[in-house]
């Protein structure tokens, strides 16, 4: 079987999906996995039932994890607590994420070690979302006691996924609003990874060198673009984008990472490495990249599919995209199978399975490669991309997000090129800010202009009739 | 000599066309204050200014409930054009919470 990897990351979503829609016994789907995986060594030497058995055990695996994944460790802070407690609390513990200030108000994830009430104290684990009405410095892995109630997220929608469930598929039970400054006291230690600390410390780096050559608003773009923050994105750049179909060039993807892949492999040609070290420190420059840009759902993905593109080259084998993105697709869903539920998760594998399946049939349907102009064939071949990308998560965004943007496929043709040259700017700028200074401003002229062409190209688009409606 | 692949020497052309084009486009901005404009975006792309803006299309960003939307119309109708951002929290609906996102949103020229 060629795609080994894709069925079987077929078959555990699946499993995934049956028992999320049911509620079987996590004993009971062992015991089924048991039989299954008996009828297996049974049928070791008939090949197509032990195929068939092998891809049921994969099923029940990822039935298992799911149903692992909602049962919480007995120290875990949920089920310490009643479910309707308005007692103060007191939490000890260290702050899990780089806090996010935005309109004076800090939010971070808080991992909690020890819990107090009144003189009783207990060892616990698990995240809790702490909101602070005020701004306030605090780093990862920072130790710290909070005081104060902790709630359940509330059920604001209850529509197809409320915040209650996306906060849960982080592993976010419970949140502790912080109003006073006198709830929390900065203990002296603290811990966390040195790697996540060091690409912290980069990432933060990198957006002063950002800021110091571009002003507000093309900073934020760029942030968003080069290093996935995309805190400081006015509300409205942010609202045209979505309804222009073209958010996603304000999220790091596929593409930046075989920027980065590329810009590390080319500096270390350079300096002369050996093609083997070359493609190893690659990966590691990947790891760190995907670190900086926060780990999210596309860039875990996109760094997956690229260090099995590169190690394929080491093994002088050929990557297929199919078992790529089945890699990276079983490696999120096996730390997290709630992922599979998130829509960030459902548009970055989706788009780039309908760009897989879809553009090489309906290129070859209308004939692309007779078009003898080089540049018509460019830009029919740019269009057919975002068409097939608009095609497969249509469905998705009109569910989701209640918008159906007709002008998504023109937005891309006029903007994905746009926004891949200032992507490619933003790394240049990046680099030369970073090790010669004085040629930064050389390159921050041109990605301010683009970056304002892209917003006004934006904003002019969306005023076209039919542009976008809403359901 | 480095054996450069055709990727790697675009690369290196694109890094000069922008260095080019960065280097002309500082030295037009200083004959002209005009061309400015194309590199500092205007406040009207990442803001709505909130004297110009109608009914219709405050209810379609959807940045606020539609009820407070007719009510900032008609304050702006009943007091004239806002002198500043400030005046918004004189508006039914509209409380301090809801006044610090919206000064993210609104301009006042």
């Amino acid at each position: 079987m060629k795609r080994l990897l894709a069925s079987s990351a077929v078959f555990y979503c699946l499993g995934i999906v049956l028992v999320s829609l049911t509620r079987v016994n996590f004993w009971l789907i062992l015991g089924l996995g048991i039989i299954i995986f008996s009828a297996a060594c049974l049928s070791f030497r008939n090949n197509r039932v032990f195929v068939v058995s092998v891809f049921l055990l994969v099923l029940i695996l990822g039935a298992l994890n799911l149903k692992n994944s909602y049962i919480q460790q007995k120290y875990h802070i949920c089920n310490l607590l009643p479910y309707n407690d308005n007692s103060v609390y007191s939490l000890s513990g260290l702050v899990g994420s780089q806090p996010v200030t935005e309109n004076e108000r800090t939010v971070f994830i808080f991992l909690p070690q020890e819990i107090q009430l009144n003189n009783l104290k207990w060892l616990c684990c698990g995240k809790v979302l702490v909101k602070m009405d005020f701004r306030q410095d605090l780093s990862y892995a920072q130790r710290l006691t909070l005081t104060g109630v902790l709630t359940r997220p509330f059920r604001f929608s209850y529509g197809a996924r409320s915040y209650r469930d996306y906060l849960s598929g982080q592993g976010i039970y419970l949140l502790m609003r912080i109003r006073n400054r006198l709830q929390i006291i900065q203990q002296p230690g603290g811990g966390g990874s040195k790697l996540i600390i060091f690409s912290l410390w980069l990432r933060a780096k990198l957006e002063q060198i950002i800021r110091r050559y571009l002003s507000d608003l093309p900073a934020a773009i760029l942030s968003a673009m080069v290093l996935g923050q995309r805190r400081s994105i006015p509300w409205l750049v942010n609202n045209q984008m979505i309804k222009s179909g073209t958010v996603h060039i304000l999220v790091v993807s596929g593409f930046n990472v075989g920027i980065v892949a590329f810009i590390v492999n080319l500096l270390l040609k350079i300096i002369r490495i050996r093609p083997k070290v070359r493609i190893i420190l690659t990966v590691a420059c990947l790891l760190i990249y995907c670190l900086i840009t926060g780990a999210s759902n596309p860039v875990i993905r996109a760094t997956v599919m690229g260090i099995v593109f590169l190690l394929a080259r080491i093994l002088k084998r050929e990557a297929d995209i199919y078992n790529c993105l089945a890699c990276a697709a079983l490696f999120i869903l096996g730390l997290n199978p709630g992922q599979l539920f998130d829509i960030g998760f459902q548009l970055s594998f989706v788009s780039v399975l309908a760009i897989a399946c879809l553009y090489p049939k309906i290129k070859s349907f209308l004939r692309l490669e007779n078009l003898k102009t080089k540049v018509l064939r460019f830009i029919c071949e740019g269009c057919l991309v975002s068409l097939c990308a608009w095609i497969g998560t249509m469905g998705i965004i009109a569910y989701n997000f209640r918008i159906i943007s007709p002008i998504t496929v023109l937005a891309n043709i006029l903007i994905v090129p746009l926004a891949t040259l200032i992507t490619l700017c933003g790394f240049s700028l990046v680099l030369c800010g970073s090790f010669c200074p004085f040629l930064g401003g050389v390159f921050s002229t041109t990605t301010a202009m683009l970056i304002t062409l892209l917003l006004n190209i934006n904003a002019a688009v969306i005023k076209l009739p039919g542009a976008y409606f809403y359901l | 000599m480095l054996n450069l692949t055709p990727e790697e020497k675009r690369v290196i052309l694109f890094l000069v066309v922008i260095s080019f084009c960065g280097l002309t486009l500082n030295n037009l901005a200083k004959i002209n204050y005009r061309i400015k404009k194309l590199f500092c975006p205007q406040a009207r792309l990442t803001r709505i200014d909130l004297n110009k803006v109608s009914l219709e299309e405050l209810i379609r960003s959807r940045c606020l409930p539609v009820k407070t939307s007719q009510r900032i119309i008609a304050y702006r109708l009943q007091h004239g054009n806002f002198s500043s951002l400030e005046l918004l929290k004189e508006v039914k609906g509209v409380g301090e919470k809801r006044y610090d996102k919206l000064k993210e949103i609104f301009f006042v020229e």
